[in-house]
């Protein structure tokens, strides 16, 4: 449950200013490290700066949406959220210039295939890839390599609490004690809409994913001109709490912003910045490579040693010594 | 079952009940006949991993796991290099590290795992503790004899025990031929009715065999337990010092949820919840899922952290 999860105490944050903070010390972290090795020909300017890093990321986060939407067979919504989540939370801490968003992209929906329990072999999952099969060998190849950085990167807390199952709970909660409400179901669809596109946006890391369900109750309550503020008094015990009604109504208004502000990056300022990325990677990371670092290959040293041959040793041997 | 038996001329228990099955150091087993064919010259090599042997080594095996008997055999060579005690550490800590190495090190020996480095070990070992062991070794002894005087002295007692209760009987038997020998003479010599005196007789013998009684009851009582513990002293049965400490006591459980309070799983039906779920069909029945349960997880999953923290 979300209250004493992970999610919760690691990855819940105030403010956005925190989620700037961190994604800039990322950024700078990255060209301190690259400034550091002193190769010809690098030049501040070279980098990807917050903002354009901001502009890859929507792009790439779209690409994986887009990826889990046509993959067959169909990926529950929860498993989405989560890969999504994983990303979101993998780029806090990491710059895009030090690991390619496409692998990791493609690692976060693997990994979550896993941990939510939809069953996809790996095989399967590269199949979905529109490339031939040496190209899928090698993508499978580059997810099992960064896989166990990811999960690292996560701080092993691979448990996301989605805001799907808390909207289900919301609405048989308003069919049993809101029959104010004629129609529940009618909500359904545009508050489904409402958090498929808040998985674009960073309320997963600043809101509860109940309230982050409610707001897409309420919110698509009041586009049927619908107004269900007596289900927060009457059935949610809040009618002598103003001060924790209005603070919700705050974050309610916060997310919705959230959900307003967003926009898709331009084409044209994408393909800027990939070419920019393109340069980074090759110029810092060619050498850097992961491979045989992660020990999905040199599995060899598990094997066993053959067994030393016993020699004699007997109690005169011993009482020799 | 596979019956014990011997690897190489195949003889089984069930065969041959009286086979004799013997175990060397490598920890294969041979039987008895086998022994004597193979090691003829007093040595040679071991059937299955061809590790040279000497025939004096044989044992006769005791367990029916012959890895048990090595590493028996094993434990006993260890615990003469490594016989330190527990007066020998600082601290209790310490020891348990020096039992836990002995272990790994008999261990390691008996499934051959990094023998050389083990074995170099314990020489270094042995080099380093040299007079420590001799000492202990020495200890040992004097334990033992101790152990050994005290036994030593129970069988003495035994023995003037059993003797002194010889004499006793004898004693008893000498009087009553004596009073048996007694009434014949009476009979023979007396002029009183022979009635009379075999009636004197009786109480006699009665009065003998009272007093008989008597003196068994006076054999001096034992004055030490068979444990060796001095009868008298009175060992001190009050129970040892009750440390004081507060009982548990039981706290339901208080979690914060940061929500509206969520609805008992037991309640859901009757508040109305469940007729707004997917009814559970036979088949889900049979796992032991209701539809009380996923309806109970949204609604928490719902309301879990749906105020904001303060």
């Amino acid at each position: 449950m979300y209250h004493n999860s992970s999610q919760k105490k690691y990855w819940t944050f105030n403010k956005e200013a925190n989620l700037e903070n961190l994604r800039l010390e990322a950024n700078q972290k990255f060209r301190a490290k690259a400034l550091s090795l002193r190769k010809p020909g690098i030049s501040e300017s070279m980098f990807l700066d917050p903002h354009e890093e901001k502009v890859l990321f929507r792009h790439y986060e779209k690409r994986l949406l887009d990826f889990c939407t046509v993959f067959k067979p169909a990926m529950p919504k929860s498993v989405v959220g989560t890969a999504c989540m994983y990303f979101r939370r993998f780029y806090l801490n990491n710059s895009l210039m030090e690991y390619h968003p496409r692998t990791i992209m493609l690692t976060c929906a693997y990994l979550s295939c896993k941990v939510d329990e939809f069953n996809v072999s790996s095989t399967q999952f590269v199949e979905n890839l529109q490339e031939n099969p040496a190209a899928q060998e090698r993508a499978l190849e580059q997810i099992l390599e960064y896989e166990l950085l990811l999960i690292q990167q996560l701080n092993f807390h691979l448990v996301i609490h989605n805001p799907y199952r808390p909207l289900e709970g919301f609405l048989i909660d308003l069919k049993t004690r809101y029959p104010l409400l004629e129609n529940p179901e009618m909500l359904r669809k545009s508050a489904e809409d409402f958090l498929n596109r808040a998985a674009m946006t960073d309320a997963g890391l600043l809101f509860s994913p109940s309230q982050i369900a409610l707001t897409a109750v309420l919110n698509s309550a009041a586009r049927a001109g619908l107004n269900m503020e007596t289900y927060l008094t009457e059935c949610m015990g809040l009618k002598d709490e103003k001060e924790t009604l209005s603070k919700m109504y705050d974050s309610m208004r916060r997310i919705t912003t959230l959900l307003k502000e967003y926009e898709l990056p331009k084409s044209n300022e994408v393909n800027i910045c990939k070419q920019k990325l393109e340069r980074i990677h090759t110029e810092f990371n060619s050498n850097t490579s992961l491979k045989r670092k992660h020990g999905y290959e040199d599995d060899d040293h598990v094997v066993k040693k053959p067994l030393v041959t016993e020699e004699e040793w007997t109690d005169e041997g011993l009482d020799l010594l | 079952m596979d019956d014990q038996g011997c690897p190489r001329c195949k003889t089984t228990k069930y065969r041959n009940p009286s086979l004799k099955l013997m175990v060397n150091v490598c920890g294969h087993t041979l039987c008895e006949n086998c022994v004597e064919m193979l090691f003829v010259r007093g040595s040679g090599n071991c059937v299955q991993c061809d590790t040279p042997l000497r025939k004096s080594n044989f044992r006769l095996q005791l367990f029916e796991d012959p890895a048990v008997d090595k590493e028996v055999e094993i434990r006993k060579k260890v615990l003469k290099i490594y016989n330190k005690r527990d007066l020998d550490f600082p601290s209790l800590s310490e020891y348990n590290d020096y039992l836990e190495q002995v272990e790994e090190i008999v261990f390691n020996l008996t499934n051959n795992l990094d023998v050389e480095n083990t074995k170099q070990m314990m020489e270094q070992y042995q080099r380093d503790n040299r007079d420590i062991i001799q000492r202990n070794k020495a200890k040992l002894t004097r334990e033992q004899e101790e152990l050994e005087e005290i036994l030593l002295m129970e069988q003495q007692d035994l023995e003037m025990k059993r003797l002194e209760n010889l004499q006793e009987e004898q004693r008893h038997l000498h009087t009553k031929r004596k009073n048996k020998q007694a009434l014949l003479d009476e009979l023979e010599s007396s002029h009183l009715p022979a009635s009379l005196l075999l009636a004197q007789q009786k109480e006699r013998a009665a009065q003998l065999g009272s007093q008989i009684e008597k003196q068994k009851q006076n054999v001096k009582p034992a004055t030490i337990f068979s444990t060796g513990i001095l009868m008298g002293q009175t060992v001190s049965l009050a129970p040892v010092a009750r440390m004081e400490e507060a009982l548990y006591q039981y706290q339901p459980l208080q979690i914060e949820t940061y929500g509206p309070a969520v609805p008992e799983l037991e309640q859901l039906t009757r508040l109305g919840y469940l007729n707004h779920v997917r009814m559970a069909t036979q088949q889900d029945l049979a796992g032991g899922y209701t539809s009380g349960l996923a309806c109970h997880r949204a609604v928490q999953d719902a309301f879990s952290g749906l105020f904001p923290c303060t």
